[in-house]
């Protein structure tokens, strides 16, 4: 049972020393109510309380992050099964695996790739997040040389994939500060890494082939002393990662079994067809994506999955409010607006510029409001108009007075016609007939 | 410890029959019961329905179809006859849905070249069908009322019912027996309002794929995938009128910025990729019928499906 802020509250010392980094014990209840602190940075706990509220206040999914700096990135701490139940918070981590059995150039190549490679959508800047080196040469000597190879590149996240302790430690030897991810600890020989994740303070990632092997094994580990785990599910298939990971958040978001409160890795490479790894990967659950290096279309269509799957369902993604531009647009260029809800303006923009009519659109404020909730709200309204028509200068730029409207916003018609002086055409409903729109109406 | 995950849900999504064979009363060589699932997609130990099913789409007038798709198909795309039969033999598809595209024209009022239409694809393969018709509710009675008499016995599955405009579609589902798509703007309470309004004009529930509207992947797919989602949700807690089996189809895909300024050579990837994970995602979600348009697409999908439905492609590596 989840405690509530003041019962939580009642267990706490009422100093409001703010050694924990909040203003007040009540604060810092309210946080850890709602799963967003740990009870440790409480310096005056007894150990008692401690353990009470542990258990029920602690992320149902550990945080863990792996590697340092700008490009490292942190995974875990999501609360909910479905994104429309709240949001997810971490994207998944995806590697791009190379094996140091490759030559040099080709591990050289790829680390490049990831180093430098971005796509720019919706504003956001995308990229892959790291390395994944696979010990299949089985030499300590080579593994460790691939590492340093990639490292001498680049401070990106690195996962060490071996089941031999001794090439992992002399990988380590390079890299061990920069908290790569160990890949992995069994049943077998988790006392061996747990070690190697504890002298460098290294995730590590426990594989086993059945929850409560999993379960057990990450109760072993963090008896050795290591928290930051990651699970590999061993899947058989892919209909069996789907079944596995869904009852995994599931048992861990109502912390039914505490013991499998871990982020999840997943290795899209094995198995049919890679792209459908990684988008289940993306989609049920996975922290951490292990691929081989990807083309330009699956490069960008697991992104862009990424990126929708990961965005806030409770806001709506927002354009900056403005003057933008298709094409060279002159002086007698037609002016179209509408609302900066980003679907809207990237929907419209895509069919404006398949007319290749040179035109401007100006995107007015709406909260991020499509036209159709926009203008039933009244956030969309003749002043919000007249001021953007103004605050953006569109008089200066253009020689005519015509605005083109949404054909959502027809009501609003008579009243931007007299707010703003310019004469109004409304548009279609639908941006696919905005071609069509322009041909006929606009060339009159 | 033995963990048992237990999901607080006892509904199931019903059933929808597509297609008919000859012991059935029509020309159909397979007939497809879709839904039925009790669970969240792909976690049915036993699942019933052959979903996910992979429909392609064709036009009857492909002057607004993808330039993408009218350079790969070639000439196929001004013969339904051979653009359907290339769809079942040559791109394995399960399904294939014809767009009536050539009522889209202004002013159309050749009803007898539609239903021409119709029969031409109807002899060119005997996959199940979907005919999606016109969007103009000046004609609209028209050209259903002539899509199901010719469909008659065949269990189409007619396309697109929409709150302002479902009766036209509904009288000949209704008179004919053909099951129809019913399409509301990405909201799980909208998609429920017009199954009731299907419903109290005689549409029985067995009888309606839900269509949430697709955006296309990187534009507005997320409002898609939860919508899916939700409505699936809703129907396994228990709410009938949202228990129908659903149908996703991003007709934006292939024109987007993407797959347009994709480099010349490595267009038709980026159309099928885009295409793949946009159906994939959608499967997850909770579609039994995802539609594409690029033949490339069908195969990858067939083989990733093979994957979630019964396991196969071993990923034990190590």
């Amino acid at each position: 049972m989840a405690l509530k802020a003041l019962d939580i509250y009642k267990l706490l010392p009422k100093k409001n020393c703010k050694e924990c980094g909040d203003p007040t014990c009540l604060t810092f209840a309210m946080k850890l109510a709602g799963g967003k602190a740990d009870v440790d940075l409480c310096p005056y706990l007894d150990d008692t309380s401690k353990t009470v509220l542990g258990a029920t206040t602690r992320p149902p999914i550990r945080l863990v992050r792996i590697g340092v700096g700008e490009r490292s990135f942190a995974v875990g701490e999501e609360f909910v099964l479905y994104r429309h139940e709240k949001t997810f918070y971490h994207p998944p981590g995806i590697l791009f695996k190379v094996s140091d059995a490759h030559i040099p150039d080709e591990i050289v190549s790829v680390t490049k790739r990831v180093r430098d490679e971005s796509f720019i959508r919706v504003g956001a800047d995308l990229r892959f997040n790291g390395i994944a080196i696979e010990n299949t040469s089985n030499s300590a000597d080579t593994f460790a040389k691939s590492v340093e190879t990639v490292e001498k590149m680049a401070d990106l996240p690195l996962v060490l994939i071996s089941p031999n302790a001794d090439a992992l430690t002399a990988a380590l030897a390079h890299c061990g500060t920069y908290r790569p991810l160990i890949h992995a600890a069994t049943n077998k020989n988790f006392k061996e890494m747990c070690a190697l994740a504890k002298q460098h303070g290294c995730p590590l990632v426990i594989k086993a082939r059945h929850l409560d092997e999993l379960g057990q094994l990450a109760k072993d580990c963090t008896a050795e002393g290591v928290q930051d785990l990651v699970m590999d599910l061993s899947p058989a298939s892919l209909r069996d990662f789907i079944s596995l990971s869904t009852e995994i958040r599931q048992l861990a978001i109502t912390r039914t079994a505490p013991d499998l409160g871990y982020p999840v890795y997943f290795d899209a490479t094995a198995g049919g067809i890679q792209d459908a790894g990684i988008a289940i990967g993306i989609l049920k659950y996975a922290s951490v994506i292990v691929t081989n290096p990807l083309l330009p279309s699956s490069a960008k269509a697991a992104l862009t999955l990424r990126q929708n799957v990961y965005t806030d369902p409770q806001k709506p993604i927002q354009m900056n409010p403005g003057l933008y531009r298709i094409g060279t647009p002159g002086k007698d260029a037609p002016v179209l607006m509408t609302v900066n809800f980003s679907l809207t303006f990237f929907t419209l923009e895509g069919y404006l510029e398949s007319t290749r009519i040179p035109c401007f659109m100006l995107i007015v404020d709406t909260e991020g409001l499509s036209v159709l909730t926009a203008v039933a709200s009244g956030k969309l309204n003749e002043i919000l108009v007249r001021d953007s028509l103004i605050k953006f200068g569109v008089e200066s730029e253009v020689s005519h007075r015509n605005l083109i409207i949404p054909g959502y916003a027809a009501p609003l018609s008579g009243r931007i016609e007299e707010a703003t002086g310019w004469k109004v055409l409304v548009g279609p409903r639908d941006a696919a007939e905005i071609g069509e729109f322009l041909n006929e109406e606009w060339k009159k | 410890m033995g963990f048992n995950v237990r999901f607080d849900w006892t509904g199931s999504i019903g059933e929808v029959i597509l297609g008919a064979t000859k012991s059935d009363g029509g020309t159909r060589r397979v007939s497809y019961r879709i839904g039925g699932g009790t669970t969240l997609p792909f976690l049915d130990k036993n699942p019933s329905s052959p979903a996910p099913l992979i429909a392609f789409e064709i036009c009857d007038n492909p002057v607004l179809w993808p330039p993408i798709i009218r350079n790969y198909c070639g000439d196929q795309v001004n013969n339904i006859q051979e653009w359907a039969k290339a769809a079942d033999t040559t791109y394995g598809a399960d399904m294939i849905r014809l767009y009536l595209t050539s009522t889209r024209q202004r002013n159309f009022s050749d009803i007898p070249a539609v239903g021409k239409a119709v029969e031409t694809a109807l002899s060119a393969t005997s996959l199940p069908l979907i005919i999606e018709g016109s969007n103009d509710p000046k004609i609209d009675s028209d050209i259903f009322q002539k899509c199901g008499e010719v469909g008659q016995g065949e269990r189409l599955l007619l396309g697109t019912a929409e709150a302002s405009r479902y009766r036209s579609i509904a009288a000949a589902a209704l008179a004919y027996n053909h099951a129809l798509i019913a399409q509301s703007p990405i909201d799980v309470n909208l998609a429920k309002q017009l199954n009731i309004l299907l419903r109290e004009i005689g549409i029985q529930r067995d009888h309606i794929v839900i269509d949430p509207y697709t955006g296309t992947l990187g534009y507005g797919f997320e409002y898609s995938y939860s919508a899916m989602e939700r409505i699936r949700f809703s129907a396994l807690k228990g709410d009938t009128d949202l228990a129908m089996p659903m149908i996703c189809s991003a007709p934006d895909t292939l024109t987007i910025k993407e797959v347009r300024e994709a480099d010349l050579d490595g267009q038709d990837d980026m159309a099928v990729k885009w295409e793949f994970y946009t159906s994939l995602a959608a499967a997850v979600a909770g579609a039994e019928i995802v539609c594409v348009r690029h033949p490339k697409t069908i195969g990858m999908l067939k083989l990733a499906f093979a994957s979630l439905k019964n396991g196969t492609g071993s990923m034990e590596v190590r």
